[in-house]
């Protein structure tokens, strides 16, 4: 009996332990590169198929670089959603990855070196989507 | 470990807007201070969102995310759904909230 207490007790413990973060950080996707290099590192591949069924919604010209608001929204039934801003220094801005009742829609405010374009990418199964938009930056101050 | 991180969630039509703001510096690690030097990379690097305890999403986040993160988010979900929030930064500090949609 007292060792049954001893394992609820141990469940309910374990339950209420902060969770561990699934996500796991990958420098190289990260690091410093050219907008082809971080597709690859990122993605795997550069063969991105351009879609109608992506939208970026954002500025077309910001006036404070550090604060530009983004967001990514996609009709398809998106797993993984990336943003990346081709003239920064590390292009990869976010990964999301999407589980079965989440929508593909992310926003958040970047930081943006100069004017760029931002490449908004979906995966569907194996295969890449994208869209793009420009952005023009009125004064750096990243 | 910080609670400061403020979460809204919303439900709308069978859909939830979350609006998340994480106070945290955010530096990029490649900004320069008044004296010319790099102020060192201090960032949220990643985070984890459950649903009811069952994931709902991660996030890898790079150097280019504004001061204060300002993230937002949708899934299908009802009111008395329970979110479990929880991010981290380049320096292992972790960041938790938790809220119920409403």
């Amino acid at each position: 009996m007292k060792r049954r207490h001893f394992l609820v007790g141990a469940v309910v413990f374990s339950a209420l332990r902060p969770f561990q973060l699934l996500a796991s950080w990958s420098e190289k996707s990260f690091r410093r590169s050219t907008l082809q290099q971080a597709f690859l590192d990122a993605l795997g591949t550069k063969d991105l198929l351009l879609s109608d069924k992506i939208t970026i919604v954002a500025p077309p010209a910001a006036g404070d670089s550090s604060l530009v608001p983004v967001a990514v929204i996609s009709s398809l039934k998106g797993e993984e959603l990336f943003l990346f801003v081709e003239k920064n220094i590390t292009p990869l801005v976010f990964r999301c990855i999407l589980y079965s009742n989440t929508l593909a829609f992310f926003s958040l405010n970047i930081k943006m070196k100069e004017s760029s374009a931002l490449y908004a990418v979906v995966r569907e199964g194996e295969k890449y989507f994208m869209a793009t938009v420009a952005v023009a930056v009125e004064a750096e101050g990243c | 470990m910080s609670s400061d991180v403020r979460v809204l969630a919303r439900e709308e039509s069978g859909i939830v807007l979350v609006k998340v703001i994480i106070p945290h510096p955010n530096e990029s690690g490649s900004r320069k201070n008044e004296q010319g030097l790099i102020v060192a990379a201090y960032f949220i690097q990643e985070g984890t969102v459950l649903l009811n305890s069952k994931p709902l999403l991660d996030i890898q986040l790079g150097p280019s995310v504004s001061r204060d993160p300002f993230l937002q988010f949708r899934f299908f979900g009802k009111k008395g759904d329970r979110l479990t929030l929880s991010f981290r930064d380049n320096r292992g500090e972790q960041f938790m909230a938790d809220t119920v949609v409403i």
